[in-house]
């Protein structure tokens, strides 16, 4: 039973959920609908994209703090274009080849350049916020077509399109990283970077993989951000790279690199997004949000780190337990395997 | 000839590399037959690491040309090298601590884990050891990481396999079920260079032998033509006392002084009721094969780990609730086995490292000067190859890094040094150095417990003997210690193990 705990975060973060969404639903009946469902699921499609792009990097054991700008700019790429005349699709295209863009360039400096990635995207977070202010002049983008937030609408079944893209997106990257002989890469980078180089992984393509991954994912997030919203102010996606780490740490992907799975994330996406629209329906005062969701964060990593310690130490117990046994019949056993041995 | 030119596997033609001004590799040419078990041999320094490194693609050469399977590596590249058939299995294994064991094995193959199962099990069988595939390989012990890189060459069809040092880590038992395999692979065609600092290794599988010094080929030819002096000598350009058991018989057991260390019926995780004596001035051999529990013994008493029962005195002094720290201010001081993991600050200077152990000694404001100064001390004293005492340690040869080591147990002034594995991966010269201080330090009247898995280096430096197996007492021995007898206790078993 532990084992299973130790093994998934997800297992402990599902069942959390679960009770958690059955006291809210206790204490605040009419909660637990299909309305609620599908006001989480499309409150909390930004976090998902830029939370999973960040999460590919972080397996490869670098990190990427300049999402949120790369949401931003690649947003104003979409309003701008869209608002001198651009049709849809096209803006759409562009934008997310800004997000790749900026994200290969991320993995050019450090994947090729040898640039710390913290270094490197601190750098890019400054500098992509500031390419987004220059070209808009540092006034906000409104007056944006009715079709790019019709993406957004509801489709009848609690789905948007936005939604369903995203659930593609959720199943493609997990079929990737589980399934496929490159997904398999980024967890070999990130665990052993100097192993996966001596097994002939390209190390240096994955890395830059990983940042592009990244920058399209932000990039997607911007297009969504836009189409909810409406307008892009100046600060669209400020400060949503740090919560995308903390939801990573949430969701059991190691920031040591090498471990990790989309499971995980999106039940910890969807965690963070639900304690939001409960406090809304508690009608607990919103300033409330910040505090309520860092005292959550911070138990659930306790708890799960007190429930990790303990199955080490049974693991490590139950290994010197069979070391002695093994040694109560060994004198006979030994014998026979230096013969097999010698022969 | 022409049938020596069809069994060729690997060529090396004229290998030159230097970095930055300094020449590592001058001109080195080798061939390789199929079934040929060729040795290579070197010391620290002597460029066998950087030959290995470029024959199997993972740094470039300055010029030159390499031929597998008749092939050239075109480029600086592992998988190209691994494709064209060669596969180096390095002395510290590779491995992803958060994947399992299979996947270790089959990473960077076209196949997936799970299609290649039955194969890997079937050499598993085949190398006669027993290793987990589901286990996550972070709890893998040195021995079995070295086996999943024997597993991943083997894995891979290599036609060529550089196999660096591969016994350092492995028992007595496993190194023969290992040499057994390369026997087999050795009738199959496969050709293989064999890297080993252990000349009686290297006699018992090799048929050909080179000798790098100074970044040229200064020996080659088939083995039996060279004796070991004439190889030892090739190497160090020194002659070398090769048997360090004069200088045994010199010291005399009169030295041997008043008890130091009491150790009695100590238990923990992965050993049981230990008992334990050393005298001042007494070299103690703690022999055993891997997973026999020594070095968790060891561990328990420096205070890493927790005891279950017994009692530890120094000096008529019982130690209670040990800490690392505690006993280092007693005098009892432990040198680890894993230098990279629990012994060097990699990254530091060479005199953070020496005086590491002293720094709670050290006034508040550390003066790096008085550092520096015991750091120089112990570097003329034990001859440290470095360029000073400012260079970080990561940028020392293995033989370098374990002096360092020692050093900084000394400075801590024991009156018990527990030396774990003092010689794995240390080549010949730098090996004697460490004998030498070894025996210094007993004459000096330092009590030794030596911990080792190589019963030469037992046999050659111990005054007693005290076997541990599968985490019990297995036996002792005061004279009459030789490998044979050190063997037999080891396994418990009623015939020695090296015929």
């Amino acid at each position: 039973m532990l084992d299973l705990f130790a093994r998934n975060r997800v297992v402990t973060l599902v069942l959390i959920l679960a009770l958690a969404y059955a006291a809210i639903g206790a204490a605040a009946p009419g909660y637990l609908s299909g309305a609620t469902l599908s006001t989480v699921l499309s409150s909390s499609l930004v976090l998902m994209l830029i939370s999973l792009g960040t999460m590919v990097v972080i397996l490869t054991r670098n990190i990427d703090v300049s999402s949120g700008s790369v949401l931003g700019l690649s947003a104003a790429v979409l309003g701008l274009l869209l608002n001198a005349g651009f049709s849809l699709p096209v803006a759409i295209v562009f934008s997310l080849f800004t997000g790749a863009l900026a994200g290969a360039f991320n993995g050019l400096m450090v994947a090729y350049l040898g640039i710390p990635s913290i270094v490197a995207t601190l750098g890019t977070l400054g500098l992509y916020r500031g390419i987004m202010l220059v070209m808009t002049g540092g006034r906000w983008i409104e007056d944006l077509p009715q079709d790019l937030k019709a993406l957004s609408a509801n489709l009848g079944s609690g789905f948007s399109a936005l939604s369903i893209v995203v659930v593609f997106l959720i199943v493609t990257l997990w079929l990737f990283l589980r399934k496929t002989r490159f997904g398999r890469f980024f967890y070999a980078v990130g665990d052993n970077k100097a192993a996966a180089h001596h097994l002939g992984v390209p190390v240096r393509r994955v890395q830059f993989a990983a940042f592009v991954a990244a920058g399209s994912c932000a990039a997607l997030a911007g297009v969504v951000f836009a189409a909810q919203i409406g307008f892009i102010p100046n600060q669209a996606g400020n400060g949503i790279e740090l919560k995308a780490i903390a939801v990573n740490v949430l969701g059991g992907v190691s920031l040591l690199g090498g471990t990790g799975s989309v499971a995980g994330v999106v039940a910890a996406v969807t965690f963070i997004t639900s304690i939001d629209s409960a406090l809304v329906f508690l009608k607990i005062p919103a300033y409330w949000n910040d505090f309520i969701a860092g005292a959550l964060l911070l138990s659930v990593l306790l708890l799960d780190g007190r429930i990790r310690q303990l199955i080490e130490r049974r693991i490590r117990a139950r290994r010197y337990a069979i070391h002695d046994r093994a040694s109560a019949h060994d004198t006979k056993s030994s014998t026979t395997r230096i013969a097999e041995a010698r022969r | 000839m022409k049938e020596q030119a069809a069994g060729r596997v690997a060529l090396l033609e004229d290998i030159w590399k230097s970095y930055g001004a300094v020449p590592v590799l001058k001109g080195v040419s080798l061939a390789l037959e199929a079934g040929e078990v060729h040795a290579l041999l070197g010391g620290n320094g002597a460029g066998k690491s950087s030959l290995m490194k470029i024959m199997s693609g993972l740094i470039p050469a300055n010029s030159g040309r390499i031929e597998i399977n008749g092939r050239t590596l075109t480029h600086a590249s592992p998988a190209l090298a691994q494709d064209l058939g060669l596969y180096l299995v390095p002395q510290e294994a590779h491995i992803l601590p958060n994947q399992t064991v299979l996947e270790n094995i089959c990473l960077g193959l076209k196949p997936s884990p799970r299609s290649l199962r039955p194969r890997v099990e079937a050499l598993v069988a085949e190398l006669a050891v027993t290793v987990d595939l589901d286990a996550q390989a972070a709890s893998l012990e040195i021995a079995e990481r070295q086996i999943v890189e024997i597993l991943r060459g083997l894995v891979r069809d290599a036609r060529v396999l550089i196999l660096d040092e591969p016994t350092s880590a492995l028992t007595p038992f496993e190194t023969s079920a290992l040499f057994e395999r390369v026997r087999k692979l050795q009738g199959q065609g496969v050709g293989i260079f064999f890297i080993s600092h252990k000349l009686r290794e290297i006699r018992e599988i090799c048929s050909t032998i080179s000798v790098l010094r100074d970044g040229v080929i200064v020996l080659s030819g088939p083995l039996d033509e060279h004796t070991d002096a004439e190889i030892v000598e090739a190497m160090s350009r020194v002659q070398l006392v090769a048997d360090g058991g004069t200088a045994k018989a010199g010291r005399k057991v009169a030295q041997i002084g008043q008890p130091r260390l009491t150790v009695r019926g100590l238990s923990g995780e992965g050993f049981r009721d230990i008992d334990l004596d050393v005298r001042a001035g007494e070299i103690l051999g703690l022999a055993g094969v891997v997973g026999a529990g020594r070095t968790e013994f060891a561990e328990t008493l420096f205070g890493l780990r927790r005891q279950s029962a017994g009692s530890v005195h120094l000096e008529g002094k019982e130690l209670k609730n040990r800490q690392p720290r505690s006993c280092i201010d007693h005098g009892l001081v432990y040198l680890p086995e894993d230098r990279q993991q629990n012994g060097l600050f990699l990254e530091a200077p060479l005199y953070w490292n020496v005086s590491s152990y002293l720094i709670h000694r050290l006034p508040f404001f550390l003066r790096s000067g008085t550092e520096r100064r015991i750091f120089d001390g112990f570097r003329d004293s034990m001859g440290i190859k470095c360029t000073g005492a400012g260079q970080a340690a990561r940028g020392l040869s293995g033989g370098n890094q374990q002096k360092v080591l020692m050093a900084k147990c000394l400075s801590a002034g024991p009156k018990v040094l527990i030396l774990d594995e003092p010689t794995r991966g240390v080549d010949v010269a730098a090996r004697n150095d460490i004998y030498a201080l070894i025996r210094t330090l007993a004459g000096e009247g330092v009590a030794i417990v030596l911990i080792s898995s190589d019963f030469d280096e037992i046999e050659q430096l111990a005054d007693r003997v005290q076997v541990m197996a599968f985490g019990r007492h297995g036996g002792e021995l005061s004279d009459a210690i030789s490998v044979d007898a050190i063997a037999r206790l080891a396994f418990g078993a009623s015939e020695p193990n090296h015929a």
